[in-house]
């Protein structure tokens, strides 16, 4: 842009009109409300400090890991599924079943994060839906049945609901993939499996960790999954930040926990970022 | 009969959708030889390529190695090393990674894998470059790595699919003579898709024509050349200057009836089956001669009267332009006539190439290489 010359000044005013309205947009609902919030995370009652902070890792820090381990093995379970989905639809040689699976694995991705919790709870309960199947196939007996509405029934409805939208992403990197490539592969002879662990995947990876970095964001930031499937404790920050509001009106503790989440969520991007670049090395 | 039969296709049919891409494709390879799929494109060379490789499954046919059935056998049990026209190297892994992959796959122990791929890299003139990506390779440096990795494994049938078609004109002729030695000095048989004459002449000892996903003819590059069995290979072969004339065949002389532009003429019968009545008769541009007219002309050459048109002149001699009757045709010559002056054209008979008139074929008509792709039925 300083290469080009410099335009007359009412055509700056008018560049300046044009863009207004979305930066004040960005501004308005977007960075103050930030601003404010980390700001508020270090407010207490006594004047500016680290109360909140502190008052957060005693009541919470279990919490923190314990959201850190379920969305972290979700993330890990929705790569390994995304794979293995985009595998197939790129691999697999029976046009049928490619067919089908290319029609089916879509539709979580329109289904509300709620209705996903909702779902989640009347199938994994103790007499749920599961359970009640497995019983009457003669699998488990009626007193043998778990409920799976805790940390397994969260990272269940995430990776229920986030498989798709990144096994979309990564099947259609591996459809724009050469086929020699791969062809190249099979003609020195290699197996599928093999084909996809070492010749698909990594030429792939970019795509991966894009779709896993947004799936690992937006699971940090679900509240209704938590709440409906398991809001016993330990639970995921989401559903203490809606506590501490709701609860006791502590915007301070509730403010932290966010800066706390908005630090792994950063971490991650940071992470994302760092690879990427090497990549491009 | 077993040399002549390494590789052997036995009446290959391809469809895509109910559509013959490939049908009756029948041929005899011999062990070492090195052989070009030549024709158009979407004539079925890369098709009859794949399907040799094994990525392909054909309706009907067989193709056998040694004798033994291969048709419906996978790709990597069939010994054969397939070279993409793309390259598809492995972007990312290294040179010695992409080369050595095959190696890898075969449980070749490790010191023995680099010590081939640093062989290889190095008849290859690659061996400062094993630790680079395939982004970081200029196009003739992929070119090389592409033909290490399918050589590394020492395949007993080498598939070439178009391989220098994405190389610029300088480095084609010298990597076609690189490929050609290798070939020879490792003695492994190939076959080689070109749509590019010159090349596949210089390199193959046999030239296999496809037209239309049909075999036109397979022979020698120069029973090709000289003897075309069909006005399609006669024209991809270079003889595109076509004329309508009037046979009448005689003994074992042909004898042509005077035209509107040419004279009465009597040309060897050479074993060729000839109707009576109309016939076509082609020739290459560079082979025809061209006097002042009313020149006389040799005993057995067809002389034709024209006017020149127009000259050019691309390079070792001048291109004219002729009208004659009502066909146009191009003739070198080395000295230039100027356009508009009456011109006597001669044709000796050796390469004056005559056939029967062809069924109502588009493959027939001029520019065979240009012109879309004409019906399987064709």
């Amino acid at each position: 842009m300083s290469s080009v010359s410099n335009p007359a000044p009412s055509a700056r005013l008018v560049g300046f009109l044009l863009v207004l309205p979305a930066l004040a947009v960005i501004v308005g609902l977007f960075l103050m409300p930030l601003a404010i919030s980390v700001i508020g995370a270090f407010r207490t009652p006594d004047g500016w400090g680290l109360a909140n902070f502190t008052k957060s890792a005693d009541l919470y820090s279990i919490d923190v890991l314990y959201t850190v381990g379920v969305i972290g093995l979700s993330t890990l379970l929705i790569g390994l599924l995304s794979i293995a989905i985009g595998g197939y639809l790129t691999l697999g040689e029976n046009p049928r079943a490619v067919a089908l699976l290319r029609w089916l694995y879509r539709w979580p991705l329109f289904i509300p994060f709620i209705v996903v919790g909702q779902m989640m709870r009347t199938f994994l309960a103790k007499n749920g839906l599961m359970n009640n199947v497995l019983v009457a196939a003669g699998l488990m007996a009626p007193l043998d049945t778990v409920s799976f509405l805790d940390w397994r029934g969260i990272v269940i409805s995430f990776v229920w609901k986030q498989t798709p939208l990144v096994a979309l992403l990564v099947a259609g990197a591996m459809a724009s993939l050469d086929r020699g490539t791969i062809e190249a592969a099979r003609n020195l002879g290699a197996g599928r499996l093999r084909i996809l662990v070492e010749i698909v995947v990594p030429q792939v990876m970019p795509t991966l960790l894009v779709g896993l970095t947004l799936s690992f964001v937006t699971m940090m930031s679900v509240l209704s999954v938590p709440l409906m499937v398991a809001s016993q404790s330990p639970t995921v920050i989401t559903a203490d930040i809606a506590f501490r509001i709701n609860a006791y009106a502590d915007y301070g503790v509730a403010n932290a926990l966010g800066v706390i989440s908005l630090v792994i969520t950063g971490g991650v991007a940071w992470f994302y970022l760092r690879h990427t670049m090497r990549e491009r090395l | 009969m077993s040399a002549e039969s390494f590789l052997e296709l036995n009446g290959l049919r391809v469809g895509y959708g109910g559509e013959a891409v490939l049908s009756d494709i029948s041929m005899a390879i011999a062990r070492g030889q090195f052989v070009a799929l030549l024709g158009a494109s979407g004539c079925g060379k890369t098709t009859l390529l794949r399907t040799i490789a094994g990525f392909i499954h054909p309706d009907a046919g067989v193709i056998r190695v040694e004798g033994r059935d291969i048709t419906a056998a996978p790709p990597d049990r069939r010994d054969m090393a397939l070279m993409f026209q793309s390259y598809a190297l492995w972007p990312h892994m290294t040179v010695a990674q992409n080369i050595g992959y095959g190696l890898k796959l075969r449980r070749v122990p490790r010191p023995e894998a680099a010590a081939r791929v640093a062989e290889l890299a190095a008849s290859l003139g690659l061996a400062d470059l094993l630790q680079r990506k395939p982004g970081q390779l200029s196009g003739g440096q992929r070119q090389r790595v592409a033909l290490g990795r399918a050589l590394a494994v020492s395949p007993r049938i080498l598939l070439l699919d178009e391989p220098l078609s994405n190389l610029d004109a300088r480095i084609r002729v010298s990597v076609r003579q690189e490929i050609r030695a290798l070939q020879q000095q490792l003695g492994i048989t190939a076959i080689h898709v070109t749509h590019d004459r010159e090349e596949a002449m210089v390199l193959a000892d046999r030239i296999v024509i496809l037209n239309a996903g049909r075999i036109a003819q397979v022979g020698t590059p120069e029973a090709v050349y000289n003897a075309p069995v069909s006005p399609f290979v006669a024209a991809f072969m270079g003889a595109e200057n076509v004329l309508v004339l009037a046979s009448e065949p005689a003994g074992d002389r042909i004898r042509i009836a005077p035209g509107p532009a040419n004279e009465a003429a009597e040309v060897p019968r050479a074993g060729r089956d000839l109707t009576r009545g109309a016939i076509e008769a082609r020739f290459r541009p560079h082979e025809a001669r061209l006097h002042p007219a009313g020149a006389a002309v040799a005993p057995d050459a067809l002389a034709l009267h024209g006017q020149v048109l127009s000259v050019s002149y691309p390079g070792g001699q001048w291109r004219h332009m002729v009208r004659t009757g009502a066909a146009d045709i191009l003739v070198d010559a080395s000295q230039a006539f100027a356009p508009g002056s009456a011109v006597t054209v001669e044709v000796p008979a050796p390469v004056l190439y005559l056939f029967n008139p062809a069924a109502p074929d588009p493959q027939t008509s001029r520019g065979a290489t240009d012109r879309p792709v004409p019906n399987a039925s064709a």
